[in-house]
């Protein structure tokens, strides 16, 4: 080959790739006009007619308290219209300004956390302008093509709420199950992430976690697998341990050094008529410990009462006491529904405890459902030790199947001093269930399962809990798009705040259930007719599946 | 000089016109295959749209439960990167949608057995192995067999084809690059391509390129190097990067994930896509193998062999030689033989109560009732196609006329046994008919857990949500609907309605269900069907079904008393005549009881009156001995309630 040739060559290579360095400039130069050109332009909006209401919006805020640190609360806008312009502010700091040809409305993480912060305990305002195509006429007969409706505001909380939501979420069904998972999500943004799902164990049952005060450094996850058993994951820090047996509801005593758990024998039923399907019975139920340092379960003849059914335990902040909810056993053949199902209604109790001497007290009732008239169930006790929430229903033990469930509150510090645990029903309830609660660390927050709005998908709700015991306006789990509930067939149930994600990996997790360890325990007795060292007998999923 | 350049020109046009015979024969050969190649997809491609009919496929009769959903959209797109495999199940999940159209589905699995058979021809040309290029055509015949047993493993399939595909890219970028680096490279991008496209499926390239490199580029550091790769991308990728389990890690798309072998309903015939993936490693390493050894043997014993070959000239030699000397022969022989191959593979695999389980099915949930009665026919012992046939009946008005004309037990109108406890899919369209909604909504919300959120399932669950009243839960139903690739228009009507009629008082279906709606609430689990069906009659006494279906149950369990008391109802609809096994289960009683005969007003039949005249003589004349005379009653009466009445067994199935 002659230098000439070689010389041309180069060239050739050089032109061939200096025109695709031009084409890919020419490219990225189209590329970004064409962006601009489609981009949502921002306007200044100096004329508009004003509409005397607010604009229909979905999710509606308005009225609620916010945390200071959630994700950016994304919303549609529900009129019709070819642009609309959304003004977010308060009295500190820049306002947030979003142009959008879609009614769904995009906020800015970083701005609005800018804002949120710098605003706490103050109101946050929210402007919205809707662009019509055929906008009304002004006095000097200029077309308007704007309208602005009334400010929609909400209240922001000078506290934080917890980082970390941890739920569970599963299908509407009712006995058989194929994807499920315990996911956490971080507050302040949309990111969500699996702590274990059933893909880790051949799609097996996972439910029922419990967090010590709030934090994920000790957690219990329950576990029921076909193929790898039944079971209780104990997670301390980055330790992951299997405890040979399934803990039904749990709670842990504030010092992490004892978790007490109910053993269900649950029965799932169905309604022919009713507007709900779905039901569920204890047919039989106990209450149960685990002390961790001792690595054994044990009972006391006053948490296992042979005529009564125990369960949804819950420990005073203080853990002097436990307390749960007991109802008596009123029907003699424990395999088959009673006739009078709907007259089973739970009182609320508590046993003291002794943590140091291992000691359990006599029961008391705190309150009964005899003087209620329904169905106590699923205490919880704010970790400041002031508020006792619960849910009442019409009958039963499980309320997110009742549409009659509603939350309630009693004030313990209150009650300490008159003897009285005088109850109060919150305004926050809807005509659906309302369930599965929890308190956030500083006491401020609740975290809430509610079935408002479709009767059979349960969702999580936000609400603020001030220093007097009002419970706010409460807001949906916001996600990034606004109408991601519209066409989700996930229900979200336990919703538990802790302050710091769960470090655990799932395929750490999943290791631990499909692995053989586990820390073997006898039970002390299982259910109410006791049979001493024997393990509770493998249940069906569909026996013991519940959303 | 002279003389030998003529010479010389003479010796070129001879090898040239040698060469050019050589060029022709080779492409008539390739023409050859290519034509038999089409004629063998044409007749496969048939054979799917027409004979399996895949969208009985897409439909899944509840057999099917691992049939992927598809939504339109960024949020169904986006998880599927996340993880290895995420982009396959995706693409396997949009084209499995167009199964709902058979000729479109039935293109999308032609496509991809022709494919697999191209990659596999490639593959072994590569391998210098043109003597078995037929093995090509193995793999469509496997996926008939799947197909033909209506098992669905398309995303498995398409894993494969994958990595088929790339593995041919690797043979073909590798070839002109021989230094062992650049090889590796060329693997080692292309491994974590695919590993992320198609997960696990990339343990067969990379056992496809160690065979190649071992034993037909003689590179046994290159192909232990592919073989630990093997081991080692799966657990960086999957494990380390994508934080997916273990076992997914190397199992994802591959026939033992246990998303396969874990549910009995989805690994049958698993032992064929077995086969699909260990042909080719299996076919390249024997076959490679073998050429080795014959290369040797035919080199130290070449000679001998043609001595001895010169010896044998016999009939069949002759025949032989004759058959690879004529092309239009060979073809011929060896597209018959494909065809017979083929068939046979159809022939054995084919399961024609399944297919009628299919079709019964699916012309069920689309209210095809003649379509289905007639199908039926193949399979009607079947208690999941003879509930659809009493249902069917009824849909038709037959059903208190032809319903012993079909195989009956008492379980078959509800599929209420014990044994169908788990059956979900089979049973929510008759309790919706009936306006029992709350089950048909548990059985629905069942299936819509174990099968997925299957456009059916959303539909239904839709609808009863509207007939209930819930329309915040039938909005959300509406609202996953609206977002499918064909029953989106269905949904967006509805939400449309909804705006504009929330009582959905101009949709008379909607009215009608509400109308038949059970109202009496009963916490149970088993349903108590004899009081369910009083009280959907108590609740609207126009509810035909209900009537017909509760007559049809008493008849069922012989339970005559009940039967001739709720013949009253008869005059709450606009029945012209007795329904005639109301009229012989009527003279049964009056036979048996010796009550005065009455029809609730209809005019007795002479002619039911002499038949069961006849039934009895004939009995008789057998001394009452009902096993000697079953033979000659079921000639003459077997379409009779007298005869199901006498012989049928209400304890097991018949």
């Amino acid at each position: 080959m002659t230098r000439m040739h070689i010389r041309m060559k180069t060239k050739l290579h050089k032109t061939g790739k200096a025109k695709f360095i031009y084409a890919i400039i020419v490219c990225t130069l189209i590329a970004v006009s064409l962006f601009y050109a489609c981009r949502d332009r921002k306007a200044l909006i100096t004329q508009y007619s004003s509409i005397d209401r607010p604009a229909k919006v979905q999710p509606n805020y308005a009225g609620s308290v916010i945390p200071p640190n959630i994700a950016p609360l994304n919303f549609v806008i529900q009129q019709e219209g070819t642009g609309y312009f959304v003004r977010i502010y308060s009295e500190k700091g820049n306002p947030i300004e979003i142009f959008s040809r879609k009614p769904a409305i995009l906020i800015p993480k970083h701005p609005w956390h800018e804002l949120l912060d710098l605003n706490r305990g103050r109101q946050l305002n929210l402007d919205v302008y809707v662009e019509f195509a055929a906008g009304a006429s002004s006095s000097k007969g200029e077309n308007i093509r704007w309208s602005r409706f009334q400010t929609l505001t909400a209240q922001i909380a000078p506290e934080d709420i917890d980082t970390f939501l941890v739920y569970r979420k599963i299908r509407p069904g009712h006995g058989t199950w194929r994807d499920m998972g315990i996911y956490q999500r971080n507050l302040s943004s949309f990111s969500e992430s699996v702590i274990l799902d059933n893909g880790y164990f051949k799609h097996g049952c996972v439910n029922c976690h419990a967090f010590c005060r709030n934090s994920a450094e000790k957690m219990l996850l329950g576990i029921r697998s076909a193929v790898y058993g039944s079971s209780a994951l104990l997670l301390e820090g980055d330790k992951v341990q299997k405890i040979g047996t399934k803990f039904g509801y749990t709670s842990w005593h504030p010092s992490g050094r004892v978790a007490a758990f109910s053993v269900n024998k649950v029965r799932q039923l169905f309604h022919s008529a009713a507007s709900e399907v779905r039901d569920v019975m204890d047919f039989d139920s106990l209450m149960s410990y685990y002390l961790v340092d001792s690595k054994t379960v044990k009972t006391s003849p006053n948490l296992a009462k042979k005529d009564r059914l125990e369960t949804y335990p819950t420990w005073s902040a203080d853990g002097r006491y436990l307390y749960f909810c007991s109802a008596p056993v009123t029907w003699s053949d424990k395999t088959v529904v009673p006739e009078s199902y709907d007259q089973i209604k739970y009182d609320l109790v508590r046993v003291s405890y002794d943590l140091d001497r291992d000691q359990w007290g006599q029961m008391e009732s705190v309150l009964s459902a005899e003087d209620t008239g329904l169905s106590i169930l699923l205490p919880r006790i704010s970790p400041d030790g002031r508020w006792l929430l619960f849910s009442m229903c019409d009958y039963g033990c499980f309320p997110v199947y009742r549409q009659s469930s509603d939350l309630y509150m009693i004030d313990l510090e209150a009650a300490k001093k008159t003897g009285d645990f005088a109850y109060e029903r919150l305004d926050i309830n809807s005509s659906e269930s309302e369930s599965w609660h929890s308190f956030s660390s500083n006491s401020r927050w609740i975290v809430f399962s509610s079935k408002r709005g479709s009767g059979v998908f349960t969702r999580t709700y936000i609400a603020y809990v001030d220093k007097n015991g009002k419970v706010h306006k409460p807001i949906r789990l916001p996600q990034k798009d606004p109408a991601y509930y519209d066409s989700c067939l996930y229900t979200y149930s336990v919703p538990e705040l802790i302050t710091g994600p769960v470090r655990a990996t799932k395929e750490q997790l999943g290791r631990v259930v499909r692995s053989s360890e586990n820390i073997s325990v006898k039970m002390p007795i299982t259910m109410a007719t006791p049979k001493p060292g024997q393990p509770p007998e493998y249940q069906q999923p569909w026996q013991t599946e519940r959303e | 000089m002279s003389n030998s350049l003529p010479k010389s020109s003479g010796r070129m046009s001879v090898s040239q016109s040698r060469s050019q015979d050589i060029i022709k024969q080779h492409s008539s050969r390739h023409l050859g295959r290519l034509l038999q190649s089409f004629l063998f997809f044409i007749l496969f491609y048939l054979y799917l749209w027409l004979y399996v009919d895949l969208r009985l496929m897409y439909h899944g009769a509840g057999i099917i439960t691992n049939f992927p959903v598809f939504y339109k959209g960024w949020t169904f797109f986006l998880p599927f990167l996340s993880y290895p495999g995420g982009p396959l199940e995706y693409l396997s999940a949009f084209l499995s949608q167009l199964f709902y159209y058979s000729w479109a589905g039935a293109i999308v699995v032609t496509v991809q057995a022709w494919l697999l058979s191209v990659c596999i021809d490639y593959l072994l040309k590569a391998a210098n192995l043109l003597r078995i290029r037929w093995i090509c055509f193995i793999l469509p015949f496997l996926l008939l067999v799947l197909y033909t047993r209506y098992t669905y493993y398309f995303a498995t399939t398409m894993a494969l084809l994958i990595a088929l595909i790339i593995t041919c890219l690797y043979i073909k970028m590798t070839l002109s690059r021989t230094t062992t680096l650049s090889c590796l490279s060329t693997f080692l991008s292309l491994s974590v391509i695919l590993y992320y496209l198609a997960g696990g499926a990339f343990l067969l390239f990379a056992v496809v390129c160690a065979i190649y490199e071992l034993i037909f580029r003689f590179r046994w550091k290159t192909s232990l190097f592919y073989l630990l790769s093997a081991a080692a991308i799966p657990y960086v990728v999957g494990l380390l990067i994508f934080r997916i389990s273990i076992i997914d890690a190397f199992c994802n798309s591959l026939p033992f994930s246990w998303k396969i072998l874990y549910y009995e309903v989805r690994k049958r015939q698993v032992t064929f896509v077995y086969l699909l993936y260990v042909l080719l490693p299996l076919t390249l390493f024997v076959f490679g193998l073998l050429q080795i050894l014959w290369k040797r043997l035919h080199f130290v014993k070449g000679r001998t062999k043609k001595k001895h070959r010169k010896k044998l000239s016999n009939l069949l030699l002759k025949i032989f030689s004759r058959y690879r000397h004529s092309p239009k022969l060979k073809w011929t022989v060896e597209s018959l033989l494909l065809l017979a191959i083929a068939g046979s593979a159809v022939f054995y695999s084919r399961d024609e109560n399944l297919r009628t389980r299919f079709k019964v099915d699916y012309y069920s949930y689309h209210k095809m009732w003649p379509e289905l009665l007639t199908s039926a026919q193949h399979n009607a012992e079947d208690p999941f196609i003879a509930h659809a046939v009493n249902r069917a009946l009824y849909h038709v008005g037959r059903l208190g006329y032809n319903m012993f004309s079909w195989p009956q037990h008492p379980d078959y109108l509800f599929l209420s046994d014990n044994k169908y406890k788990w059956t979900y899919w089979q049973i929510f369209d008759v309790f919706l008919d009936i306006g029992v909604i709350n089950i048909a909504e548990n059985a629905l919300a069942e299936c819509l857990e174990g099968i997925g959120d299957r456009p059916m399932v959303l539909q239904r669950l839709a609808l009863i949500n509207m007939v209930k009243g819930s329309l915040g839960t039938a909005k959300i139903y509406l609202g996953v609907l609206s977002k499918t690739l064909f029953h989106a228009e269905w949904a967006k009507h509805y939400l449309e309605l909804l705006q504009t009629d929330p009582g959905l008082s101009t949709d008379k279906y909607i009215q009608h269900l509400r109308s038949l709606y059970l109202d009496k609430d009963c916490l149970t689990h088993t349903l108590l069907m004899e009081k369910t069906l009083l009280e959907l009659l108590e609740r609207n006494s126009q509810n035909r079904m209900a009537f017909e279906y509760l007559m049809a149950r008493y008849m069922l369990n012989k339970h005559l008393g009940k039967f001739v008391q709720n013949l009253e109802r008869l005059h709450d609809f606009d029945y012209r005549e007795l329904p005639t096994h109301y009229e012989e289960a009527a003279l049964i009683y009056v036979y048996g009881t010796r009550k005065p005969f009455n029809l609730s007003g209809y005019p007795p039949s002479p002619q039911k009156r002499q038949q069961i005249e006849d039934f009895s003589r004939l009995l008789s004349s057998y001394g009452r001995n009902k096993q000697a005379a079953s033979k000659e009653l079921s000639k003459k009466f077997r379409n009779t309630y007298f005869y199901y009445y006498k012989f049928a067994s209400i304890g097991s199935n018949k």
